[in-house]
Protein backbone atom coordinates (compact mmCIF):
# COMPACT_ATOMS: atom_id res chain seq x y z
CA UNK A 1 0.00 0.00 0.00
CA UNK A 2 1.60 3.31 -0.69
CA UNK A 3 1.84 6.62 1.17
CA UNK A 4 -1.12 7.73 -0.63
CA UNK A 5 -3.61 5.28 -0.19
CA UNK A 6 -3.10 5.06 4.19
CA UNK A 7 -2.91 8.87 4.03
CA UNK A 8 -6.60 8.91 2.38
CA UNK A 9 -7.50 5.97 5.00
CA UNK A 10 -6.54 8.24 7.30
CA UNK A 11 -8.07 10.65 6.06
CA UNK A 12 -11.37 9.60 4.95
CA UNK A 13 -12.04 6.88 8.42
CA UNK A 14 -9.35 8.15 10.99
CA UNK A 15 -7.64 4.76 10.60
CA UNK A 16 -5.23 4.11 13.15
CA UNK A 17 -3.90 1.34 11.71
CA UNK A 18 -3.17 2.86 8.45
CA UNK A 19 -1.49 6.08 10.68
CA UNK A 20 0.53 3.18 12.52
CA UNK A 21 2.09 2.15 9.30
CA UNK A 22 2.81 5.66 8.19
CA UNK A 23 4.68 5.60 11.44
CA UNK A 24 6.37 2.85 11.21
CA UNK A 25 7.41 3.91 7.87
CA UNK A 26 8.99 7.10 8.51
CA UNK A 27 10.11 6.72 12.28
CA UNK A 28 13.68 5.70 11.77
CA UNK A 29 14.87 9.03 9.62
CA UNK A 30 12.27 11.26 11.61
CA UNK A 31 13.94 10.18 15.31
CA UNK A 32 17.80 10.16 13.80
CA UNK A 33 17.49 13.69 12.47
CA UNK A 34 15.31 14.89 15.67
CA UNK A 35 18.15 13.04 17.70
CA UNK A 36 21.21 14.51 15.77
CA UNK A 37 19.08 17.97 15.78
CA UNK A 38 19.01 17.52 19.63
CA UNK A 39 22.54 17.02 20.17
CA UNK A 40 22.52 13.19 20.63
CA UNK A 41 20.31 13.58 22.99
CA UNK A 42 17.84 9.98 22.26
CA UNK A 43 14.66 10.97 24.73
CA UNK A 44 14.65 14.12 23.76
CA UNK A 45 14.80 12.98 19.97
CA UNK A 46 12.17 10.62 20.78
CA UNK A 47 9.96 12.94 22.48
CA UNK A 48 9.97 15.21 19.56
CA UNK A 49 9.22 12.41 17.36
CA UNK A 50 6.42 11.71 18.91
CA UNK A 51 4.87 15.15 19.04
CA UNK A 52 5.84 15.46 15.16
CA UNK A 53 3.63 12.21 14.49
CA UNK A 54 0.99 13.67 16.81
CA UNK A 55 1.18 16.86 14.93
CA UNK A 56 1.47 14.98 11.40
CA UNK A 57 -1.92 13.01 12.75
CA UNK A 58 -3.88 16.25 13.26
CA UNK A 59 -3.01 18.36 10.75
CA UNK A 60 -2.53 15.38 7.99
CA UNK A 61 -5.74 17.24 6.41
CA UNK A 62 -3.00 20.18 4.99
CA UNK A 63 -0.95 17.61 3.10
CA UNK A 64 -1.06 18.72 -0.43
CA UNK A 65 1.01 15.75 -2.09
CA UNK A 66 2.84 18.34 -3.97
CA UNK A 67 6.49 17.22 -2.28
CA UNK A 68 7.06 13.66 -0.67
CA UNK A 69 5.60 12.26 2.69
CA UNK A 70 8.50 12.44 4.01
CA UNK A 71 9.43 16.20 3.24
CA UNK A 72 6.64 17.29 4.98
CA UNK A 73 7.01 15.30 8.25
CA UNK A 74 10.78 16.64 8.09
CA UNK A 75 9.16 19.92 7.95
CA UNK A 76 7.05 19.26 11.38
CA UNK A 77 10.12 17.53 12.82
CA UNK A 78 12.02 20.56 12.80
CA UNK A 79 9.20 22.96 13.68
CA UNK A 80 9.08 21.32 16.82
CA UNK A 81 12.76 21.28 17.55
CA UNK A 82 12.58 25.12 16.96
CA UNK A 83 9.71 24.61 19.46
CA UNK A 84 11.92 23.13 22.18
CA UNK A 85 15.00 24.96 20.78
CA UNK A 86 13.74 28.34 22.15
CA UNK A 87 13.15 27.40 25.93
CA UNK A 88 16.05 24.97 25.82
CA UNK A 89 19.18 27.15 25.86
CA UNK A 90 21.43 24.53 25.53
CA UNK A 91 20.08 23.33 22.40
CA UNK A 92 20.48 26.82 21.21
CA UNK A 93 24.01 27.59 21.77
CA UNK A 94 24.51 27.82 17.90
CA UNK A 95 27.87 28.63 16.12
CA UNK A 96 30.35 27.36 18.88
CA UNK A 97 32.64 27.93 15.79
CA UNK A 98 35.51 29.08 18.42
CA UNK A 99 35.89 25.92 20.11
CA UNK A 100 39.43 24.52 20.22
CA UNK A 101 39.94 22.22 17.44
CA UNK A 102 41.79 19.78 19.79
CA UNK A 103 38.17 19.13 21.93
CA UNK A 104 37.02 16.86 18.84
CA UNK A 105 40.62 15.46 18.01
CA UNK A 106 40.13 12.02 16.70
CA UNK A 107 42.38 9.07 17.32
CA UNK A 108 45.22 9.44 15.00
CA UNK A 109 44.45 8.13 11.15
CA UNK A 110 41.48 6.41 12.65
CA UNK A 111 38.11 6.10 10.25
CA UNK A 112 36.08 5.64 13.30
CA UNK A 113 37.59 8.48 14.79
CA UNK A 114 36.53 10.42 11.73
CA UNK A 115 33.33 9.15 11.99
CA UNK A 116 32.92 10.06 16.00
CA UNK A 117 34.49 12.96 15.50
CA UNK A 118 31.68 13.97 12.60
CA UNK A 119 29.05 13.33 15.27
CA UNK A 120 30.64 15.60 17.31
CA UNK A 121 31.09 17.93 14.63
CA UNK A 122 27.55 17.95 13.69
CA UNK A 123 26.75 18.96 17.06
CA UNK A 124 28.76 22.26 16.61
CA UNK A 125 27.25 23.39 13.43
CA UNK A 126 24.18 26.34 13.69
CA UNK A 127 20.96 24.27 14.13
CA UNK A 128 20.11 25.80 10.88
CA UNK A 129 23.10 24.45 9.18
CA UNK A 130 23.18 21.41 10.63
CA UNK A 131 19.55 20.73 9.53
CA UNK A 132 20.11 21.66 6.02
CA UNK A 133 23.09 19.04 6.03
CA UNK A 134 21.46 16.45 7.76
CA UNK A 135 18.21 16.40 5.66
CA UNK A 136 20.88 17.15 2.15
CA UNK A 137 23.48 15.06 2.86
CA UNK A 138 22.48 12.17 5.23
CA UNK A 139 18.72 12.06 4.32
CA UNK A 140 19.31 12.43 0.57
CA UNK A 141 16.31 15.33 -0.02
CA UNK A 142 16.86 17.59 -3.02
CA UNK A 143 17.43 21.31 -2.03
CA UNK A 144 14.34 22.30 -3.38
CA UNK A 145 12.52 19.75 -0.71
CA UNK A 146 14.91 20.68 2.47
CA UNK A 147 13.76 24.17 1.60
CA UNK A 148 10.14 23.57 1.73
CA UNK A 149 11.05 21.73 4.95
CA UNK A 150 13.25 23.81 7.08
CA UNK A 151 10.40 26.57 5.26
CA UNK A 152 13.00 28.75 4.02
CA UNK A 153 14.78 30.04 0.36
CA UNK A 154 16.44 27.52 -1.87
CA UNK A 155 19.15 30.06 -1.76
CA UNK A 156 19.63 30.06 1.96
CA UNK A 157 19.27 26.44 2.14
CA UNK A 158 22.37 26.09 -0.22
CA UNK A 159 24.56 28.20 1.71
CA UNK A 160 23.47 26.33 4.75
CA UNK A 161 24.70 23.10 2.87
CA UNK A 162 27.78 24.92 1.60
CA UNK A 163 28.62 26.46 4.90
CA UNK A 164 28.15 23.38 6.74
CA UNK A 165 30.09 21.28 4.93
CA UNK A 166 32.89 23.58 4.83
CA UNK A 167 33.03 24.11 8.75
CA UNK A 168 33.00 20.14 9.26
CA UNK A 169 35.96 19.74 6.97
CA UNK A 170 37.46 22.63 8.81
CA UNK A 171 36.61 20.90 12.14
CA UNK A 172 37.36 17.34 11.25
CA UNK A 173 41.10 17.00 12.46
CA UNK A 174 42.63 13.69 10.44
CA UNK A 175 40.24 14.64 6.96
CA UNK A 176 42.92 15.68 5.07
CA UNK A 177 44.91 12.86 6.17
CA UNK A 178 41.69 10.47 5.68
CA UNK A 179 41.32 12.02 1.99
CA UNK A 180 44.25 11.47 1.29
CA UNK A 181 44.52 8.19 2.12
CA UNK B 1 18.18 14.82 -5.82
CA UNK B 2 20.81 16.96 -5.35
CA UNK B 3 23.67 16.61 -7.83
CA UNK B 4 26.61 13.93 -6.51
CA UNK B 5 29.34 15.28 -4.61
CA UNK B 6 31.70 12.14 -5.57
CA UNK B 7 34.65 11.30 -3.53
CA UNK B 8 33.37 13.88 -0.24
CA UNK B 9 34.17 11.61 2.80
CA UNK B 10 32.07 13.77 4.64
CA UNK B 11 28.52 13.13 2.13
CA UNK B 12 29.98 9.15 2.43
CA UNK B 13 30.36 9.44 6.50
CA UNK B 14 27.02 11.32 6.74
CA UNK B 15 25.48 8.61 4.84
CA UNK B 16 26.87 5.56 6.63
CA UNK B 17 25.91 7.07 10.00
CA UNK B 18 22.25 6.79 8.42
CA UNK B 19 22.01 3.31 10.12
CA UNK B 20 18.00 2.23 10.93
CA UNK B 21 16.48 2.56 14.14
CA UNK B 22 14.61 -0.55 15.43
CA UNK B 23 11.03 0.81 16.52
CA UNK B 24 11.60 -0.92 19.97
CA UNK B 25 7.41 -0.02 20.70
CA UNK B 26 7.60 3.49 18.96
CA UNK B 27 4.92 3.30 17.14
CA UNK B 28 2.95 1.77 19.31
CA UNK B 29 3.33 4.62 21.90
CA UNK B 30 2.36 6.85 19.13
CA UNK B 31 -0.84 5.78 18.31
CA UNK B 32 -1.49 4.96 22.27
CA UNK B 33 -1.16 8.80 22.09
CA UNK B 34 -3.56 9.38 19.51
CA UNK B 35 -6.39 11.00 20.34
CA UNK B 36 -9.65 9.37 19.95
CA UNK B 37 -11.21 9.23 17.21
CA UNK B 38 -14.50 11.51 16.42
CA UNK B 39 -17.83 10.10 16.26
CA UNK B 40 -17.13 7.03 13.97
CA UNK B 41 -20.34 5.36 14.81
CA UNK B 42 -22.00 8.12 13.51
CA UNK B 43 -22.67 7.34 10.13
CA UNK B 44 -23.63 3.40 10.62
CA UNK B 45 -26.09 4.81 12.81
CA UNK B 46 -27.40 7.40 10.20
CA UNK B 47 -27.24 4.52 7.61
CA UNK B 48 -29.01 2.01 9.87
CA UNK B 49 -31.69 4.84 11.09
CA UNK B 50 -32.38 5.48 7.28
CA UNK B 51 -32.53 1.92 6.09
CA UNK B 52 -35.50 1.66 9.29
CA UNK B 53 -37.55 4.65 7.90
CA UNK B 54 -37.15 2.91 4.31
CA UNK B 55 -38.73 -0.32 5.56
CA UNK B 56 -41.38 1.24 7.51
CA UNK B 57 -42.38 3.96 5.00
CA UNK B 58 -42.15 0.41 2.68
CA UNK B 59 -44.45 -1.11 4.70
CA UNK B 60 -46.38 1.59 4.71
CA UNK B 61 -46.82 2.66 0.81
CA UNK B 62 -46.14 -0.73 -0.89
CA UNK B 63 -48.86 -2.25 -2.63
CA UNK B 64 -48.35 -5.47 -0.80
CA UNK B 65 -51.97 -6.91 -0.67
CA UNK B 66 -52.88 -5.52 -4.16
CA UNK B 67 -49.61 -7.46 -6.15
CA UNK B 68 -50.50 -9.63 -9.28
CA UNK B 69 -49.95 -13.29 -9.41
CA UNK B 70 -46.41 -13.70 -10.32
CA UNK B 71 -46.58 -16.94 -12.31
CA UNK B 72 -44.16 -18.63 -15.33
CA UNK B 73 -46.23 -17.16 -18.00
CA UNK B 74 -45.87 -13.68 -16.59
CA UNK B 75 -42.61 -13.77 -16.86
CA UNK B 76 -42.23 -15.39 -19.71
CA UNK B 77 -44.51 -12.88 -21.37
CA UNK B 78 -42.58 -9.49 -19.95
CA UNK B 79 -45.82 -8.33 -18.65
CA UNK B 80 -45.04 -4.77 -17.89
CA UNK B 81 -47.93 -4.64 -15.94
CA UNK B 82 -47.42 -7.67 -13.90
CA UNK B 83 -43.86 -6.82 -13.60
CA UNK B 84 -43.34 -3.52 -12.48
CA UNK B 85 -45.10 -3.56 -9.15
CA UNK B 86 -42.68 -6.79 -8.29
CA UNK B 87 -39.62 -4.94 -9.20
CA UNK B 88 -40.36 -1.76 -7.35
CA UNK B 89 -41.03 -3.78 -4.63
CA UNK B 90 -38.09 -6.11 -5.37
CA UNK B 91 -35.90 -2.93 -5.22
CA UNK B 92 -37.10 -1.34 -2.36
CA UNK B 93 -36.21 -4.39 -0.25
CA UNK B 94 -32.89 -4.82 -1.91
CA UNK B 95 -31.81 -1.75 -1.13
CA UNK B 96 -32.54 -1.62 2.57
CA UNK B 97 -31.47 -5.17 2.71
CA UNK B 98 -27.98 -3.38 1.26
CA UNK B 99 -28.28 -0.77 3.37
CA UNK B 100 -28.85 -2.86 7.13
CA UNK B 101 -25.86 -4.95 5.89
CA UNK B 102 -23.42 -1.91 4.87
CA UNK B 103 -24.21 -0.35 8.57
CA UNK B 104 -23.48 -3.84 10.12
CA UNK B 105 -20.49 -4.02 8.40
CA UNK B 106 -19.19 -0.80 9.20
CA UNK B 107 -15.14 -0.97 9.21
CA UNK B 108 -14.13 1.30 11.93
Amino acid sequence: MTDADLIARVLTREDQHAFAELVRRYQSPVRAFLTRMARGDAHLGDDLAQETFLKAWRKLHTYRGSAPFSTWLFGIAFNEFRTVARQRKELTLDDIDELPVEATQPPADSRSGLRLDLTEALKRLHSNERAAVLLCCQNGLSHEEAAEALDCPLGTVKTHVLRGKEKLKRWLSGYQHYESA
Amino acid sequence: MNPPEEKDPIDTRLREQDTYINDDGFTARVVAALPPRRRTWLRPVLLLGSAAVGTVLAIQWLPWSNLPPLDISALLSLNSQVLSPWFVVLSVTASLMWAVVAAIQWED
